[in-house]
Formats: C-alpha cells, sequence, structure tokens
C-alpha cells in the first residue's frame, strides 16, 4: 500500500500525541511512587527511631538497676554513677521514646504502661538507695527481697519487647512496601520505554517507506521524463498521420460529392434550355410550324428524358455516397470490445462462407495454415475484415485460372499476430497500392460492381484495432494482403492512452 | 482547329454526366471535332497505347487529351504521367478538367507536361462558359501530329 501525504502526516501526528501521553504518564506514575517511597522511607525511619529508643530505654533503666545493686552491695558511692546517669538521662530518653511513638498510635497504650513502671521502677531503685544511704541496709535488702522491683522490671521487659515487636512489623511492613513501590516504579518505567521506543519504530518505519515512495516516484518521474521526448515524438506521428488520413478524407468526400453536383445543376439548367423550343410550340398553338413541332418533340422525348436520367443517377449516386460515409464514420465511432477470439475458427468460419465460389472450378479452394490460435481483440471487426479481403480476393480473381487462397496467421516480434491473405488474382499495379486503400477508389478494370469502400472500411477497422494493413501485388499475378494486430487490445488501448 | 487531318479529342472522365455536358457545351462552341469519350483509365491507356502499351498506334494520330484526374480505376496524373512518357503522344496537347481545386496537384500536373489545368466550376454557369472558352480555345490552336 502506497503512503499517501495526507496518511503519513496524520500517522506521524498520531505517533506523536501517543508518545507524548505515554511520556506524561510514566512522569506521573515516577512521581507518585516517588512520593510513596518518600513515606515509606519515613516510615521506616519512624520505626527504627521507636526501637532505637526503646532499647535504649530498657538499656538505661538496667544501668540504673545495675548502679543500685553494685552501690547496694559495696555501699561505696563510686558504684552509684552509672544508676545517677541514667536517672539524669531518663526523662530525655522517654521523651524520645514518646515523640517517636507518635507515629505508631497502637503503643500508646503500651506505652502509658510503660511509663507508670518506669515511675515505679525509679522510685523503688530510689527508695532502696536512699536507705543504703542512710545506713539502713536491711531494710534495703528487704526491698529488694520482696520482689517488686524484680516484677516492675519484668513487666518493664515484656512491655518494651512489646514495643520493639510492633515496631518491627512496622518496620517489616514499611520496607517491604518500600520494596513494591520501587518495584513498580521499575515497571512502569521499563513498559513506558518500550512503549516509546515501538512508536519511535512505527514512525521511523513510516518515514522511512515514505522517504523510500518519494525516492521511488522521483525515480519514475526521471525515467518517464527521460521517455517523454520519445512519447512526444510518437505522438506526433501519430496525429500527422491521422491529419494526413482526415485531410484526404475530406479531400475524397468534397471531390465525389462534388461531380454529382455539377451533373445536378447543369441538367437542371439543361432542362430549362430545353423547355424553350416547347414554350415556343405550345404559344405558336396552332400557327406552330413543323420545324417548331419537332423541335418540341425532340426536347421532350429525348433531352428532358436524358436530363431527368442524369439527374436522378446523380441524386442517387449522392445519397449512396452520404450512406458510404455514415457507414464508416459509424464504424469509427462504434464501441470495440475486447474478447478472446478463436482466430482459427474465425477464419475456418469466413472461408466457409465464400467457399462454394472458390471451389467452384476444378483445382481451386482456399487453404488455411493457422499457428496462432487465439487473439484478444473485437470480433465484429475481425469478422469482417476477413470477410471483406477474402471477398476481394474472390472478386479481382483472374479469369483465366482457378481461385486459390491461401491464409496464414504467424506470431510476429512482441507477440503481435499477423494475418495473410494471398490470392492468385489479376494483382494490383503497384502505383494504386495506396489508392486502393482511399474511400471510392478502385483499380484496374472496372468489370464488377463495386463502390470502392471495402479496403478503406478495412483499413479504418484494423487500424482502430491498433493494427495495421500492407498489399504486396504483382499486376497479373496474384495478391497478399498482411493485416498485422496486438495480441491484446485492452493493453494496447491502455498504453496508447497513457 | 484547321490542320489537314481532324484532330480527335480524347475526353477521359468517369462521370457520364460530366462527359454529356461537357460534349454539349464543347458543341456549343463550334468545335465539331470526334470526341472519343472513356469512363475509365484502363480503357483511354488501351487506346492510347494499345494492346502492346508501346503507344505505337497513336504514330501518325492528331489528339488532344481532356483528362479528368479522379478516374476510379487509376489515378489520372498516373495516365498524364504516361501520355508525356511515350515519345508518340508526349507533344499532344492535355487539358487536365477536374474538380481539384488543391494547389499542389495542379503544380504536380504541370510539372509532369500538363499544357492546360482548368477546375470544374460547381455552378453551372461557371461550368458552362469554362467549357465553352475551351471550345474556342480548341478550335484555335495547333495540335501536331504524333510521330
Amino acid at each position: 500500500m502506497p503512503i499517501s501525504q495526507a496518511f503519513f502526516q496524520r500517522s506521524n501526528a498520531l505517533l506523536l500525541a501517543v508518545g507524548i501521553a505515554v511520556l506524561i504518564v510514566i512522569v506521573a506514575t515516577s512521581l507518585l511512587l516517588t512520593a510513596a517511597n518518600e513515606r515509606y522511607f519515613g516510615e521506616v525511619t519512624a520505626a527504627r527511631a521507636v526501637r532505637s529508643a526503646t532499647a535504649d530505654l530498657l538499656s538505661l533503666v538496667q544501668d540504673a538497676e545495675t548502679g543500685q545493686r553494685g552501690f547496694l552491695l559495696t555501699r561505696d558511692e563510686s558504684y552509684l554513677a552509672p544508676y545517677d546517669a541514667a536517672s539524669s538521662r531518663l526523662a530525655d530518653q522517654r521523651l524520645r521514646l514518646e515523640r517517636a511513638a507518635a507515629t505508631l498510635p497502637e503503643i500508646t497504650p503500651i506505652l502509658q504502661r510503660v511509663n507508670s513502671e518506669l515511675d515505679r521502677k525509679m522510685s523503688e531503685l530510689a527508695a532502696t538507695v536512699e536507705a543504703t544511704r542512710k545506713g539502713d541496709t536491711e531494710a534495703a535488702l528487704n526491698l529488694v527481697r520482696n520482689g517488686t522491683g524484680k516484677r516492675l522490671m519484668d513487666e518493664l521487659r515484656s512491655d518494651l519487647s512489646a514495643i520493639l515487636t510492633i515496631s518491627e512489623k512496622e518496620l517489616r511492613e514499611a520496607i517491604e512496601a518500600q520494596v513494591t513501590a520501587s518495584a513498580r516504579l521499575r515497571w512502569t518505567t521499563i513498559i513506558g520505554a518500550i512503549l516509546i521506543l515501538a512508536m519511535a519504530g512505527a514512525a521511523s518505519w513510516t518515514i522511512i517507506r515514505y522517504t523510500r515512495e518519494l525516492v521511488a516516484a522521483r525515480r519514475e518521474v526521471e525515467r518517464l521524463n527521460a521517455g517523454l521526448e520519445e512519447r512526444v515524438r510518437e505522438r506526433t506521428d501519430a496525429l500527422v498521420k491521422a491529419n494526413e488520413e482526415v485531410q484526404r478524407f475530406a479531400y475524397i468526400v468534397t471531390h465525389d460529392l462534388r461531380a454529382p453536383l455539377v451533373n445536378i445543376m447543369g441538367f437542371t439548367s439543361e432542362l430549362e434550355a430545353m423547355f424553350k423550343p416547347i414554350e415556343a410550340y405550345v404559344g405558336a398553338g396552332a400557327t406552330a410550324t413543323l420545324d417548331q413541332k419537332a423541335a418540341a418533340e425532340e426536347a421532350l422525348r429525348i433531352d428532358v428524358a436524358e436530363a431527368i436520367g442524369f439527374i436522378r443517377s446523380s441524386t442517387r449516386k449522392m445519397d449512396g455516397l452520404i450512406n458510404a460515409i455514415l457507414k464508416i464514420s459509424r464504424e469509427g465511432r462504434r464501441e470495440l470490445r475486447a474478447e478472446s477470439v478463436d482466430l482459427t475458427g474465425l477464419i475456418e468460419a469466413a472461408a466457409a462462407a465464400v467457399h462454394h465460389q472458390a471451389s467452384a472450378e476444378e483445382g481451386g479452394g482456399i487453404e488455411i495454415d493457422a499457428q496462432v490460435p487465439r487473439i484478444t481483440s473485437d470480433r465484429l471487426s475481425l469478422d469482417q475484415v476477413m470477410g471483406n479481403l477474402l471477398d476481394n480476393a474472390i472478386k479481382y480473381r483472374a479469369p483465366d485460372r482457378p481461385i486459390r487462397i491461401a491464409v496464414r496467421t504467424r506470431r510476429e516480434r512482441r507477440g503481435w499476430i499477423k494475418i495473410e491473405i494471398e490470392d492468385n488474382g489479376r494483382g494490383i499495379a503497384a502505383t494504386d497500392h495506396e489508392r486502393i486503400f482511399e474511400l471510392f477508389r478502385r483499380s484496374g478494370s472496372q468489370n464488377t460492381a463495386g463502390e470502392g469502400i471495402g479496403l478503406a472500411h478495412v483499413r479504418t477497422m484494423v487500424r482502430n484495432l491498433g493494427g495495421d494493413i500492407a498489399v504486396r501485388s504483382d499486376l497479373g499475378k496474384g495478391t497478399t494482403f498482411t493485416v498485422t494486430l496486438p495480441p491484446d487490445l485492452t493493453a494496447y488501448r491502455r498504453s496508447a492512452e497513457a | 482547329m484547321t490542320n489537314g487531318k481532324p484532330v480527335s479529342i480524347i475526353m477521359i472522365e468517369d462521370d457520364e454526366g460530366h462527359a454529356r455536358l461537357i460534349e454539349k457545351n464543347i458543341r456549343r462552341a463550334g468545335v465539331s471535332n470526334e470526341i472519343i469519350p472513356f469512363a475509365n483509365g484502363t480503357d483511354a491507356l488501351s487506346y492510347l497505347f494499345g494492346a502492346d502499351g508501346s503507344g505505337a498506334v497513336s504514330a501518325g494520330r492528331q489528339l488532344l487529351i481532356l483528362l479528368d484526374l479522379n478516374l476510379p480505376d487509376m489515378g489520372g496524373v498516373d495516365i498524364l504521367e504516361k501520355v508525356k512518357a511515350n515519345v508518340h503522344t508526349k507533344r499532344s496537347p492535355v487539358v487536365v478538367l477536374t474538380t481539384t481545386d488543391d494547389s499542389r496537384e495542379i503544380q504536380r500536373c504541370y510539372d509532369l507536361g500538363a499544357n492546360v489545368y482548368i477546375t470544374k466550376p460547381v455552378d453551372y454557369d461557371g461550368f458552362a462558359n469554362a467549357i465553352r472558352q475551351l471550345g474556342l480555345f480548341f478550335s484555335v490552336i495547333q495540335v501536331p501530329e504524333t510521330p
């Protein structure tokens, strides 16, 4: 399918529009997914903060407990350093956890519990440390022994580990979401890239094909340009030939129509003159002389009859000429119908129609040597051409010998078909070889009836079929008509119209 | 045509009507010479050149040829050419009397040796007048005896 300019522009615009749309979708999706990624990243950071704050808090409480235990055992103030440090940082640490936990509402209740546990634990630790400082070691140990501190510590551990578990779950989910979002982003990019590549490919294909067609069209134009001169020359030759034929035709027609016209006008004037003696005789009435009577009688009986005879035959002749011209002109206008014709069969049928005339004498006959079985042409024209040529061969026979006619069909170069009709008739003088094809012209002695139309008609038909007719003849020996025809009328007409 | 031997007018004209009208008008001009009509070229040539085509039959004749160019069986120009090429007939005056007024045809006829070329007028007054004048012309010209 050739690409039209409109199709090319439309398809390219469409591809461009689709490409831009795909690009917009990719950018929008990427922005959305990046935003989601950032959100998930925030969640991950928050979960990590919760985890580390929780762990630090536990470690602080443990530090405080460790310090308390050391002090209880040694009553040395220096062992109390971790406890003091933990106590002083505890408030900060708790604040840090609370802030971090703000993103995770589900741990708020646990956090409240942790806060109270922390308060109680720290007051328990503070009570034991205070008792020890006062020297009441026993009371401090008792406080430790009653297990409140251990229980609080266990509760703290369990609650903090619950917070850790939740935060880790959150962390895992956030990371998973992040991974999913990344994967989506990747796929979006890949699919988008493929789509854009496909569209770029399609656009390139269209452009390349269009360009190729442009190049091919330009080559064709160059080729046609090169052949143009040749074609113009051929057409001009054909036109000159056609023009000459028209001129000759017009000349013949005017001459042949003028000749009877001269007769009609001439004998009409003569008639007028002939009536003078009659008028004189009639005018004289009873006084008419014998001479007047004789002159009037002669004019009436002989001259008038002769004049009327000539006028009548001239009008008949004119009528015949006009009919002949009409016939040829109609033949020229007739729509040719190209069909596959059985050429051999057609020639056999035409020969059969005149066979009885040809073989009336001993030794006469028609011989057919057909080597081209079929032709694509107008059947009616071919029928008339063959019929006319065979009729002529019989009509213009040599009176002293039996008629022998040979019809040959041959294939020529470029598939053209040559039909030869050869007879042993009276022949045509070399000076008349062109004249016989002219309208109303005949050759040789006029001992047979004829109007001089047949061959003119045949040539018109053969030329209409794209072919030509030629004659070869020796006066007194015989004549060969050669008809050359294109093998396919439709192909011929196409190239003639091109 | 005042020679000792009577001059024959050879009229080669395919149209019988034309032939009759020409004859009538020549007679009206007072020409009483024998007019031998031929309706086609073949018969005329066989009269002029004989069966053998040598033209010897015309030896000693005094001929004036009236020739129409458009004949059914051959071109009048061919007859003119033959007449002017034959030793026995080449001096006979040839008057081409035809409907054609094509200038190339006229030139060609004079080139080939035609003595007079007349175009037949279509209107009868002109036609009759032309023929009568031709008849008057015939009555004064000298026609040589063919060798």
